[in-house]
């Protein structure tokens, strides 16, 4: 497998605070890590850097091929549109543009807007009657796939997941991971911040912070794909 | 998918954007109107001020070889008039030439005015009359007669008056009392023609008084075309009612001028408050945009052709209110309808788009919205 994700003594101060203290990791592409660790050790700031949200204070992250330390204002945003597919925990839609139109606004910063594409991306996530609903007309959990939706629409190499079911009761948590299994299983690299164990488990590795630190610094490797033993809903 | 947003943007933010909307559509009703009222105001102003009365005086050169206090130099009639309405211009409303002389009225002395009778009203609408205006030139059986001269003659329309001069003399029935609130009002005004006969000065007249439309700059180039027709009188602009018209035309300019900056100026201090507190809403929209991977100036962009839109649809609404508030205006202030200038609409339109932009500026600051800081939820 290529490697996709490349982290070199990746370091990110605020302030006198040092969110992320040398940490060096690497993805291999179609992986699906889950970043764990306790509240405040760097998990949400790693994969905002990653996801070219943020810029590091020094070091090296790499993605698909790109150095997002390097890159300007204008250079982060076409990393983003085009490489990056975000799912934050709080959903994040825009309130007044209905659930297609949320998924096309993905559509229109990557290049061109295309209905129907946007339509099959919510069909996927089975949100094929709620596609005319706006974000206050929706649930929580179909909230959250609509925002799978638009996470995928422009073939990100890269799913950056922030606690996605951190908002969602047990139904719809259910529905969530499983989509985040199928879209592992079609190849799709996902790396998740979880702070549940339960859910770190679908991962194929785990990566543990601490204080900004890797917590084992040789990783977790997991011996098989564990999505590929979910079973389907 | 630019104009979908655009129109849910709109939509979404029906209610913050209304007050913009309100304060954008009056200011540009009272900018249009004011507008309208600018570029129609020399017209208005220079009609009010023809009914101050002739503007333009043609008469002997003071210097002229006899001219004293009591024996004026006069001019040929035939002549001086023939040339003057050889010089036809659309802006003359009324040409009357003048014979002054001072006659006896019942062994009182009375100033009696031999002129075109029927050009009076033109020349000064402003005079009131009490009775019937003469309207043919060659009535000479009647007279008008000014109010004090009426008084001290004690005469009313219909009475009969009998003038005399050096032993001739003449009799007029009184058509109508003027009171035109001058020297005029101490005169008898009669048929230019009896009038000469009455001072034995057949052909012969003290001046010719014109009353001139236009612009200061119309009225000059009148004159001078005049002077250069006339070369040996005097053609010289009542400079009294010529310059008020001027100065005023000026002030008035600098006054609508100042008016439409201020509101432009308070216009957008008001796009701005509402601007400022929509960006601050927006924030969270423009977080969200940027981690999708929207460009600064692609989403600055979409919020600029909101604001543009505001401007121009305000723009438009209060054009068409300026519009009619212009017509009210015109009623109001000069008595006449303003007329309609198409031009009003683009400028305004132009203006209000430019304002709404600039009171726009809180959201040019939502490009400095870092995402990961909004998305964390601060």
């Amino acid at each position: 497998m290529a490697t996709i994700v490349q982290v070199k003594d990746l370091h990110k101060e605020f302030g006198s605070v040092h969110a992320l203290d040398g940490v060096s990791m690497t993805v291999e592409a179609g992986e699906w890590i889950a970043i764990m660790g306790p509240s405040g050790s760097g998990k949400t700031t790693l994969i905002n850097i990653l996801g070219g949200l943020d810029t590091p204070t020094s070091g090296k992250a790499i993605v698909d091929g790109t150095d997002v330390a390097r890159l300007d204002e204008n250079g982060l945003s076409r990393f983003r549109a085009e490489k990056i597919g975000f799912v934050f925990q709080q959903f994040h839609l825009v309130p007044y543009l209905s659930a297609l139109e949320n998924v096309m606004l993905a559509q229109y910063f990557h290049s061109t807007t295309d209905e129907s594409e946007a339509r099959a991306a919510l069909e996927r996530v089975g949100l094929a009657d709620r596609i005319d609903h706006l974000p206050s007309q929706l649930s929580g959990g179909e909230q959250q796939r609509v925002a799978v939706a638009r996470a995928l629409i422009n073939q990100p190499k890269l799913i950056l997941a922030d606690e996605p079911t951190g908002n969602l009761d047990q139904a719809n948590e259910e529905i969530v991971l499983h989509l985040l299994r199928n879209l592992h299983a079609e190849g799709h690299t996902i790396l998740m911040v979880t702070h549940a164990y339960s859910i770190g488990q679908l991962a194929d590795r785990r990566i543990d912070l601490a204080h900004g630190r890797l917590a084992h610094p040789a990783e977790q490797p997991l011996n098989r794909r564990r999505s590929d033993r979910v079973p389907s809903r | 998918m630019f104009g979908r947003l655009l129109w849910k943007m709109l939509r979404g933010n029906r209610g913050r954007l209304a007050v913009a909307l309100v304060a954008v559509t009056s200011g540009a009703a009272v900018i249009s109107a004011l507008l309208n009222l600018q570029f129609d105001v020399e017209r208005k102003l220079t009609q009010e001020f023809r009914t101050l009365g002739a503007n333009v005086v043609i008469s002997p050169r003071e210097t002229a070889q006899g001219a004293t206090p009591n024996s004026p130099v006069l001019m040929d009639q035939l002549g001086v008039v023939a040339t003057v309405q050889k010089s036809p211009d659309p802006n003359v409303v009324a040409t009357a030439p003048f014979l002054y002389v001072v006659a006896r009225a019942e062994d009182t002395p009375v100033v009696v005015a031999g002129t075109w009778l029927d050009q009076l009203p033109k020349l000064d609408p402003t005079w009131k009359l009490s009775g019937d205006w003469i309207t043919s030139r060659d009535n000479a059986a009647e007279c008008l007669v000014g109010q004090t001269a009426a008084q001290q003659l004690h005469i009313a329309p219909g009475s009969q008056i009998e003038l005399d001069y050096l032993g001739r003399s003449a009799r007029f029935r009184v058509a109508g009392i003027i009171e035109a609130g001058g020297t005029e009002d101490d005169q008898v005004f009669a048929n230019l023609e009896s009038v000469q006969n009455l001072a034995g000065l057949r052909g012969q007249i003290g001046l010719v008084q014109v009353s001139v439309s236009g612009t200061p700059a119309s009225i000059g180039a009148y004159i001078a075309r005049l002077s250069a027709s006339l070369p040996g009188y005097e053609v010289r602009p009542l400079r009294a009612v010529t310059e008020a018209g001027g100065n005023l035309l000026d002030r008035t300019r600098l006054l609508i001028l100042a008016m439409v900056l201020l509101i432009l100026t308070l216009t957008a201090l008001c796009v701005l408050a509402t601007m400022a507190a929509l960006a601050m809403e927006r924030r969270a929209d423009v977080g969200l945009m940027k981690a999708l991977g929207g460009s600064i100036s692609r989403i600055v962009g979409l919020f600029l052709a909101e604001v543009g839109i505001l401007g121009a649809t305000g723009g438009l609404i209060g054009c068409i209110a300026g519009i009619a508030l212009a017509r009210w205006m015109g009623q109001r202030v000069f008595g006449a309808t303003i007329g309609l200038r198409w031009e009003i609409f683009p400028l305004t339109i132009a203006l209000m788009v430019g304002v709404a932009l600039a009171g726009a500026f809180p959201l040019r600051l939502l490009g400095r919205v870092k995402p990961a800081v909004i998305l964390r939820g601060q």
